[in-house]
């Protein structure tokens, strides 16, 4: 199961959108909740259409517009979209009113466009896309499965040119509700700070990102995905590296040949342990990366990683924002992400040079 | 009457998103579907819903909708007929 990634779309609360940067300017935040850069909507979203979408449907379809034409495919043969809290300031919307009306004069929108397969139906409403369409809502696993099914789908024949995303929203309520089960860190914490603070909970982030995997290999594609392995809570350490090992062993790699190795640390001294020690111990030949002060903590972060590894590998460069330490390698054939959400939800990708 | 009218003109904008129109920008004789605002099915259900949450009116019979919504003058005009 392997794919080459040919265009990339993505809003993050840094300047990704539709640019080829790849962080060479990086904006600082000194607050605990990031929030997106988000472009004009004009050039992407008919006006009409756009007045009754919240702000993740207008960023879903912006990156994967952008992804589209960085692509050069037109019309994929299949949408995958993953999402943990679906279109949440519309449900939040629809909520509020049935509790403020006391169950009457509710309107249809905010329901319409609350459900969590709004933004890849949009996607397809808007190219008149009758292929297959499926949105995963699997907590910190939602990106990564529509990632196995774009692998799947292109193994079995049964696609060239999948879209496959990512995107989750921060709102002010989902955040207050989240503090209270201590996600995010209690005192302001500067980004470029995240991982030296040595405190409990993260930064809050959102984002959206779409990928175009394709069967074919081309010469501008970004990278080659090789793998993706899940790992639900693991129980020690050794699981995480035995599952490694055998991810790594599948494709004929070893832990040193990985070049650089992307971590999901999130600051939150609770769960960074699992990959200061992997830096430590199992990839101590790699360069370390590290993206979440960038973007924040949410669910689908693993999309935001992506673009930094595939980005990674089409440079040959990592950003020295993002780099972990000194080591540094002169090629850059291989690259691992490895990030996890809050502890249970863990993955692992495998990329490679085309 | 002209006060009701621009009223119910940033009620309309409010309910229905038009962020890019503003009151004077809407016509109060201009049809509010098709034509004129542009506006479609889930919007007459939205100003169904507007009607009766703001100004306690219901409109029972739904043939009466294409008449009532005909035009902001002619919204304003059930509204004036029928507040209670």
């Amino acid at each position: 199961m392997e794919a080459y990634i040919k265009g990339i779309g993505i809003i993050s609360p840094q300047k990704t959108f539709d640019t080829k940067d790849f962080l060479s300017d990086v904006v600082e935040y000194d607050t605990n909740s990031l929030r997106c850069i988000e472009p004009s909507y004009r050039d992407y979203l008919n006006p009409t259409l756009a007045r009754r979408m919240g702000r993740i449907i207008k960023m879903g379809i912006a990156a994967s517009s952008v992804c589209f034409k960085d692509s050069g495919i037109a019309m994929p043969d299949a949408i995958m979209t993953g999402t943990a809290l679906g279109c949440l300031e519309d449900t939040e919307k629809f909520l509020l009113a049935i509790i403020e009306n006391d169950e009457q004069f509710l309107t249809p929108t905010s329901f319409v466009q609350s459900t969590h397969n709004t933004v890849s139906a949009q996607i397809a409403l808007q190219l008149k896309c009758m292929n297959y369409n499926f949105t995963y809502v699997h907590k910190g696993f939602s990106f990564e499965s529509s990632v196995l099914d774009g692998l799947m789908t292109i193994a079995e024949g049964n696609g060239k040119n999948i879209l496959v995303g990512g995107h989750d929203e921060m709102t002010d309520k989902y955040y207050r509700v989240c503090d209270r089960v201590n996600y995010w860190k209690k005192e302001t914490t500067p980004t470029m700070e995240l991982i030296k603070s040595k405190t409990e909970g993260s930064i809050a982030g959102e984002g959206a990102a779409f990928f175009m995997l394709s069967a074919d290999k081309s010469e501008k594609d970004y990278a080659k995905l090789r793998s993706i392995k899940f790992i639900y809570k693991p129980e020690s350490q050794k699981e995480i590296e035995t599952r490694l090992n055998e991810m790594l062993a599948e494709k004929g790699l070893k832990p040193a040949d990985i070049d650089v190795v992307v971590y999901g640390n999130n600051g939150d001294t609770r769960y960074d342990g699992v990959y200061d020690q992997l830096r430590d111990s199992f990839f101590s030949n790699s360069t370390s990366a590290y993206f979440k002060h960038l973007c924040g903590e949410y669910q689908t972060s693993g999309s935001f990683a992506m673009w930094v590894a595939a980005n990674i590998l089409k440079t040959q460069s990592v950003p020295p924002s993002i780099l972990i330490g000194d080591k540094k390698h002169s090629q850059i054939k291989n690259v691992l992400i490895y990030n996890g959400f809050m502890g249970t939800d863990h993955a692992a990708f495998l990329l490679s040079q085309c | 009457m002209e006060e009701l009218i621009n009223k119910l003109k940033g009620e309309i904008i409010e309910q229905l998103n038009l962020e890019d129109v503003k009151k004077e920008d809407i016509d109060n004789d201009a049809p509010l579907f098709g034509e004129g605002l542009g506006l479609d099915s889930i919007d007459a259900l939205e100003l169904i819903v507007l009607l009766e949450k703001n100004y306690g009116i219901k409109v029972a019979n739904p043939a009466d909708g294409k008449k009532i919504f005909q035009s902001i003058r002619t919204m304003a005009q059930y509204i004036q007929d029928n507040k209670k």
